[in-house]
């Protein structure tokens, strides 16, 4: 038997649940994996749409596009985790200044 | 028959993983489990005959990101969602996504179920493109135009990344001294460079290229920034702007080419088309190493106020 | 033949290259290569549109491949009106945003916005599904730096959360493209057009499509999103975002759904849309005669303007699109020129709140002319860009026995009066005690005015505009 479809119907079912979790969800790093898993369940489908045939090579061309997927995917994590970073430590500063010295790292004005 | 017991077990387990991230109170560990998600997802990929892309996905879409984000937690505090406030929403969310799941699965069961795809007509022209791995014929020359706006895409995050973290954390020197670690880096670097160059050589008729071999490197060096024994990458270097830039710039130049002789965007001739790519994929594997290393922003500065961090 | 499709190929190559460059040389060149690029990118997208004007719909196939291996562009006249806006308006906001920003910002603005340009143009010229989704994934990453460049508290809390709902937005439009690709195995748009049958995986195709491309828009009920992030964001990033970048999403839904969908979709859907449509015209009306904070009238606008433009879905006639697209094009200019006022506002007295305006109008006297005018083209009072557009879809709703989109028209046109027109007089009113006015340099005062003007033009003479839209129209 043939598992694709066990496998988009795998992928679907992680959709759901990133992109459920994903407005359900307040803190920015669950909600920033809530979409990494929303994302990842397309990705799963395209894989799996790719293997319909048994016999023979799969289809290449949504095997790019997951490629390029990854791609995107990891840069907006990456950019997210950033703001929420520089987020993080601005709000750290703002409630520990007052009682520490003004911190040598200075940002610049 | 074990094979579909495999199989369901697989598809079965993927959703209950993902619940259970997003379901765990403590963010690191739900940052764990994602990694763990990751890795039997990757274990999903490979079953549906796509080794090469799952381990991308193994070593990028789930170690990068998971690092990405294990970092990042030694920055923020661990405050988790409030507890009562998540225990009301959950028969709705659950009911929700049962819903979406029914939903798209009608739509996904009504696909054809053998469909070939794209594969035959790339199997056609496979031989104009100048690349014997289909993937990758894909990827450089029938969609490479997609490939150049995902340069820009990966450019735009390291900026933007860069931008709002400008300031990497030097090399400390303590760090620096550690034989172990020393000891690591002196016998890692060259065999990650062989690896990286081969992979973007077997790119052309296996599974590889820029990207497996930029995420290779860029592995290492990402080992090197959080054990404090290298910076981030900064965009006001110049040697860093080039290393990160040659790869666009030559890759644009390749593309516009074809224009100059009557042609169109990324028509690459015919003869030329295979060496052109390999010259492209070495520099964009720079870039692609650059980026990701731009991604990590260094150790987290200490509360306590080392003094000399910068 | 060549030599003509070639013309495609530069207003997305020009920008990214300038971008590139741009990042290259770094503080002292950055400037210049920024603005080379833009006048270069401007001139090619002049000479497309011009080309596309003269010769009709044109296509390339990249890479010479052909549909369904390669991708295809199509500039038709909807694609050459866009390619103009944004050559016109982004650079404009551009200018302003030199003298709103210090050096450091200015750095990253200028790449980051030129890779703005590049993507929406990109976008605009592409008909290809997936191609699509890299474009929408370039623009909002793009817009999400740009949104943070500040590096302050409000600045990044505003790109956060931005990112966190453009990019579950972008995920449910490539759930759907891949559910397109596994029923027809192609992924070009006119292939699609062609393949496209009734049954499931088209309609959850559709329907996951239109709602990641209206949480992009966005669409009310999905904008909770959009008063926080068009207040955050840096006044002349707001002026982009809610001009240019929102109009990216709301383009290739007009596409997909005009070309690909409807036939095949039940009238109904269509109604639904025109349902939110009218709802966010009358809550973001309503909320914006509500607000405090200067800058939320005009973002609360915004949802309104939004809402007028998928009142095209449930009339679906060439006219109803001329209209929507003419609205598409003289908000963008319009709402552009009342954010940069506003910009200049909080520059020159440094209140945000909506009282903040007393007494500015004699010191300003082209800040508040262009916040006039634009004010003029959102009611949609004659001559403007918004009176053409709205006149279009009372037409329609006439024409296709809708009456009741009229009547959403006239409503939302009333309430924008009253919103406008709370802007404006305070500005005649004294200058309050004890308010200091600093002087704002004459090229921030003309930027919103020009932008305005463009608003005006589109009302004096829309014959232009609506010839260039009826090139390629029906398919």
């Amino acid at each position: 038997m043939n598992p694709w479809a066990l496998y988009a119907l795998s992928g679907v079912a992680l959709f759901s649940v990133g992109l459920v979790g994903l407005f359900s969800h307040q803190h920015v790093v669950k909600r920033i994996l809530a979409s990494n898993i929303t994302g990842s369940g397309v990705l799963l489908v395209l894989v799996a749409l790719a293997r319909r045939m048994s016999s023979g090579p799969p289809d290449p061309v949504p095997h790019a596009l997951v490629l390029t997927g990854i791609v995107v995917s990891v840069s907006s994590t990456a950019l997210g985790v950033a703001l929420a970073r520089r987020m993080a430590r601005l709000q750290a500063e703002a409630t520990h200044l007052p009682e520490h010295e003004p911190r040598s790292d200075g940002e610049g004005p | 028959m074990t094979d579909v017991l495999l199989d369901g077990c697989l598809a079965l387990c993927l959703p209950l993983l993902a619940w259970l991230v997003l379901r765990t109170e403590s963010l690191s560990q739900a940052v764990v489990l994602f990694v763990a998600f990751g890795l039997l997802s990757a274990l999903g990929w490979a079953r549906l005959d796509a080794p090469d892309i799952a381990l991308v996905e193994a070593a990028v879409g789930t170690g990068l990101t998971g690092a990405l984000l294990m970092h990042t937690l030694s920055w923020t505090e661990e405050t988790p969602p409030d507890v009562r406030a998540r225990a009301r929403r959950r028969p709705w969310a659950l009911l929700a996504t049962a819903a979406l799941t029914l939903l798209l699965g009608w739509a996904v069961l009504a696909l054809p179920a053998d469909s070939p795809g794209l594969g035959p007509e790339v199997e056609a022209r496979r031989e104009d493109s100048g690349v014997k791995h289909p993937v990758t014929a894909v990827l450089l020359n029938f969609r490479g135009y997609d490939t150049l706006l995902e340069i820009a895409v990966l450019l735009v995050a390291a900026l933007g990344a860069r931008a709002v973290n400008p300031r990497s954390e030097r090399a400390s020197s303590d760090a620096a001294k550690d034989p172990l670690t020393g000891e690591l880096f002196r016998m890692m670097t060259p065999a990650l460079l062989l690896v990286a160059g081969y992979l973007v050589w077997v790119g052309d008729h296996g599974p590889g290229g820029a990207f497996q071999a930029g995420a290779i490197l860029a592995g290492g060096g990402v080992v090197a920034i959080l054990t404090s024994r290298m910076g981030t990458p900064r965009m006001s270097s110049l040697r860093v702007r080039w290393a990160l830039l040659t790869g666009p710039l030559l890759f644009i130049g390749v593309g516009v080419a074809p224009l100059l002789s009557g042609r169109r965007l990324l028509e690459l001739p015919e003869k030329l088309a295979g060496t052109l790519i390999f010259i492209v994929e070495m520099a964009l594997t720079v870039t692609i190493a650059m980026v990701l290393l731009m991604f990590f922003p260094g150790t987290r500065p200490s509360r306590a106020g080392r003094g000399g961090e910068r | 033949m060549t030599s003509v499709a070639a013309l495609m190929v530069w207003p997305v190559i020009l920008p990214l290259l300038g971008a590139v460059l741009a990042l290259l040389v770094g503080r002292p060149g950055v400037r210049l290569v920024a603005g080379v690029a833009s006048v270069a990118t401007l001139m090619a997208s002049s000479m497309l549109a011009w080309e596309v004007a003269h010769q009709g719909v044109l296509h390339q196939s990249i890479g010479g491949w052909g549909a369904p291996l390669g991708i295809e562009w199509r500039a038709d006249g909807l694609a050459a009106l866009m390619l103009l806006t944004i050559a016109l308006v982004g650079p404009l906001i551009s200018v302003h945003a030199l003298d709103h920003f210090g050096d450091r910002e200015d750095r990253e603005f200028l790449p980051l916005w030129l890779f703005v340009w590049c993507a929406l143009n990109a976008l605009v010229l592409s008909a290809d599904a997936f191609n699509l989704y890299v474009t929408l994934e370039l623009t909002t990453l793009a817009a999400v730096a740009l949104i943070a460049v500040r590096r302050d508290l409000p600045g990044l809390d505003a790109g956060l959360r931005y990112l966190l709902f453009a990019l579950p937005g972008s995920l449910c439009y490539l759930l759907g493209i891949a559910l397109l690709y596994g029923a027809h195995a192609t992924l070009d748009v006119g292939t699609l057009a062609q393949r496209v049958q009734p049954g499931p995986v088209t309609w959850v195709a559709a329907g996951l499509v239109t709602v990641g491309l209206c949480l992009k828009t966005p669409l009310f009920p999905l904008h909770v999103w959009l008063p926080p992030t068009y207040t955050g964001a840096p006044t002349p990033v707001t002026a982009l975002l809610s001009a240019l970048i929102s109009k990216g999403s709301f383009y290739v839904l007009l596409r997909l759904w005009l070309e690909v969908f409807a036939p095949v979709m039940d009238a109904q859907v269509g109604q639904l849309l025109g349902v939110l449509g009218a709802a966010a015209v009358l809550w973001g009306s309503a909320l914006a005669l509500n607000q405090t904070q200067l800058k939320r009238v005009v973002a609360y606008s915004s949802v309104a303007q939004i809402g007028y433009m998928f009142l095209v879905f449930p009339m679906a006639t060439s006219g109803a699109r001329a209209g929507a697209i003419y609205l598409v094009v003289s908000h963008a200019a319009a709402k552009a020129s009342m954010f940069v006022a506003v910009g200049n506002i909080h520059q020159a007295v440094g209140i945000t709140a909506l009282g903040g305006v007393q007494g500015l109008a004699h010191r300003m006297p082209f800040t508040f002319l262009a916040m006039a005018l634009g004010g003029i083209s959102l009611i949609g009072i004659p001559p403007s860009g918004g009176f053409i557009a709205k006149w279009l879809l009372l037409n329609e709703a006439i024409g296709t026995r809708q009456w009741w989109w009229g009547l959403v028209l006239l409503v939302g046109s009333l309430m924008a009066a009253a919103y406008v027109f709370r802007i404006l007089r305070g500005s005649f009113l004294p200058l309050p005690p004890g308010v200091t006015v600093r002087s704002i340099p004459l090229g921030n005062e003309l930027a919103p005015l020009a932008l305005a003007l463009i608003a005006l033009v589109l009302g004096l003479v829309p014959w232009f505009p609506l010839d260039l839209l009826a090139i390629g129209a029906s398919r």
